[in-house]
């Protein structure tokens, strides 16, 4: 008698568990291939719970996906593409998909170190946070650090954060310590539309609202004493955390893309279940230029995250009456989550080269494939020539930010990440209640009340029901979402942090 | 152009007629609408997305017009949706109280609409990124038209 797999069944979508925590989606009708999800059994069943399962499973239509779509264990319903999704498509006869990449093209997370203590920061976390708030732009409308010209947004889509350290609002530490050292050398402007500069320009340097925050934190624990080390980080240290994108730059572009393609590839997108998919198949026109802009506007999200941090370093030397090198405010590093990358992997083939299935491989063979990462964050292990020199030797930094009631992880780039999720693992906590149930279930000022009084965490915000959409209650448990990623080794505990203060849009 | 467009065939409503619904989804927010006519559930739509961003829209505020023209009637409620956001963006103000009025001209869909542009300084409002294509429907029934859209948050 052989054991039969075990299977669970979700809306008409069975899965396969392969083994402890990896659970996959046999290939079947119009797909192209698997689709495997990374979860325990409750996390599992929070993903199962909205339209994830389908949405990843409507991702493996896309031409050209190699091995298997993965959802992460944070994964959530989005639109088109689950949000935690990765999906690798072949750069010679796949696609690139605008919607697989998400409408806040790389928004992403930053951590910058300090030298503080928790204690040197006990008593002052009210001037902090209303510091913070006064002088980082957030919410609708709120202006940027730097009013932009079109020549200010052209050199900010060509140059990045190089745009940055010539302007003086960034240093040369900054860079090496950031993906891509902040520039995409694949950033075509003149791909970017007027409309999408239009909406860059006054937003150059704002947190925006929804899940966008930044917040001071303190490291609790250390779980791996020497890859910490290596990125700076101790017990009882202050840091900084800033979470945001590209503004209605980076929407603009991806809006734009999908119409055109809508437009120009038709007959590819009615042979996809969801219209959010929208792919330009790899070669043509539409699919250069879209990863020009693309590229271009991952450019201004590093700038828009970088004149945050310069703006956050004058707010910390004010309070603390410090300059921001004796407070040892450098960049830890600054990860995207939504992105396409042209990456070479190593992927299974059958006997005449072609990309199969791992079940069908007969040989492996590397390939460049284009990475969608929608909020997914990419956690390459030490020794990949894409990590940044300061960390090759032990792996790149991952950010996990959490809820900001539960605190976040930084995690290092896990060995398994290669060969299980294209270099991937997940980008947060994952939301499992809507927004407008979060309105009816928390009232903003108490949240924010509760985490002062119960937890010491001092929270400011443009709206009350900006507040109440992100209480701390509406997300994952950050703790097991992280428990998966280190169990795979796809993106292993370093270190946890637990929020200060906090100011959101 | 003016506030209440009347180049555009629609059953003859002033696109007003509409209501709407802010329906849950996991991390974004849903706009479900119905109307006697198109132009009715497109502004109703809209009026959705205004609700999403603010939960009090203030009296002020000067009109100002939004013309798209799209290839199908969907293509047309996704450019008028979007394009109330880019206005929002470049002209700093919460669009709401928005008309309009749909069609087909010379083989194309064609949206002539106002809104009610609300300074920024004067409303306090939330981002919505961008409007989705996602589970997007926009159907006629027996009482008129109904829409459903998905906005990233």
């Amino acid at each position: 008698m052989t054991d039969t797999p075990e299977t669970r069944e979700f809306d008409g979508v069975e899965l396969r568990k392969v083994r402890e925590f990896v659970w996959e989606i046999p290939q079947s009708g119009g797909m192209n291939a698997p689709a495997r999800v990374l979860a325990s059994d409750a996390l599992l069943d929070q993903i199962a719970d909205d339209n994830t399962l389908q949405q990843l499973r409507n991702s493996t239509h896309l031409p050209g996906i190699t091995k298997y779509a993965v959802c992460m264990p944070d994964g959530h319903q989005g639109y088109g593409f689950p949000v935690g999704g990765v999906g690798a498509t072949d750069t010679t006869d796949g696609c690139i998909s605008p919607g697989a990449v998400g409408y806040d093209i790389n928004c992403g997370v930053r951590m910058v170190r300090t030298n503080l203590t928790y204690d040197d920061v006990r008593g002052t976390e009210e001037e902090l946070v209303d510091s913070l708030f006064a002088n980082v732009p957030s919410g609708l409308g709120g202006g940027g650090v730097v009013e932009g010209d079109a020549d200010t947004v052209e050199a900010i889509l060509e140059r990045g954060m190089e745009w940055a350290l010539e302007e003086g609002y960034a240093t040369e530490d900054d860079l090496a310590h950031c993906e891509d050292e902040g520039r995409r050398p694949d950033a075509r402007p003149e791909f970017v539309s007027q409309k999408a500069k239009d909406r860059g320009r006054n937003q150059i340097g704002s947190l925006g609202s929804g899940n966008h925050f930044l917040e001071v934190q303190r490291v609790t624990d250390v779980f791996d004493g020497e890859v910490a080390e290596a990125f700076g980080l101790r017990e009882d240290q202050i840091v900084v955390l800033i979470h945001c994108g590209s503004r209605g730059l980076g929407h603009q572009v991806c809006t734009d893309y999908l119409r055109r393609i809508e437009k120009r590839h038709g007959d590819l997108l009615e042979r996809l279940p969801d219209k959010e998919l929208a792919a330009a198949p790899a070669g043509s026109e539409l699919a250069d230029e879209y990863y020009g802009a693309m590229c271009a506007a991952i450019n201004f999200a590093w700038v828009n995250r970088q004149l945050i941090t310069h703006r956050t370093r004058r707010v910390f030397e004010r309070v603390f009456r410090m300059d921001a090198d004796e407070l040892g405010m450098e960049l830890l590093y600054d990860v995207a989550h939504n992105i396409a990358k042209r990456e070479v992997h190593e992927v299974g083939v059958d006997a005449d080269g072609t990309a199969v299935a791992e079940a069908d491989a007969v040989d492996h063979e590397e390939r460049e494939l284009y990475v969608h990462r929608k909020g997914a964050t990419r956690a390459f292990p030490a020794g990949r020539e894409e990590v940044p020199p300061a960390y090759r030797d032990v792996g790149q930094p991952v950010i996990i930010p959490g809820s900001m009631g539960a605190g976040s992880y930084v995690l290092v780039g896990g060995a398994e990440s290669l060969p299980e999720t294209f270099g991937s693992t997940a980008h947060g906590a994952g939301r499992v209640m809507s927004r407008t149930a979060a309105k009816q279930e928390y009232w903003g000022e108490t949240v924010q009340d509760e985490l002062r009084d119960q937890d010491h965490i001092y929270v400011k915000a443009q709206s009350g029901a900006t507040v109440a959409e992100e209480a701390p209650g509406v997300y994952k448990d950050v703790d097991e979402v992280v428990r998966v990623s280190d169990a795979l080794g796809i993106g292993d505990k370093v270190a946890r942090t637990f929020p200060v203060c906090n100011i959101k849009g | 152009m003016t506030d209440d467009p009347d180049t555009v065939a629609d059953g003859g409503a002033d696109g007003d007629d509409g209501r709407f619904e802010l329906r849950d989804h996991t991390a974004d927010v849903a706009v479900a609408a119905t109307a006697d006519s198109l132009g009715g559930v497109f502004a109703a739509v809209a009026n959705g997305l205004t609700a999403a961003m603010c939960d009090e829209v203030p009296d002020t505020g000067e009109r100002f017009p939004i013309e798209v023209r799209a290839e199908s009637p969907e293509a047309a409620l996704f450019d008028y949706l979007d394009e109330c956001i880019y206005e929002r963006d470049v002209r700093s103000v919460l669009p709401a109280d928005h008309r309009a009025r749909v069609g087909p001209v010379d083989g194309e869909w064609v949206v002539e609409a106002s809104a009610r542009g609300v300074p920024f300084a004067d409303v306090v409002a939330r981002d919505v990124k961008a409007v989705t294509y996602s589970e997007m429907e926009l159907a006629e029934t027996a009482d008129g038209w109904r829409a459903y859209v998905v906005f990233d948050v």
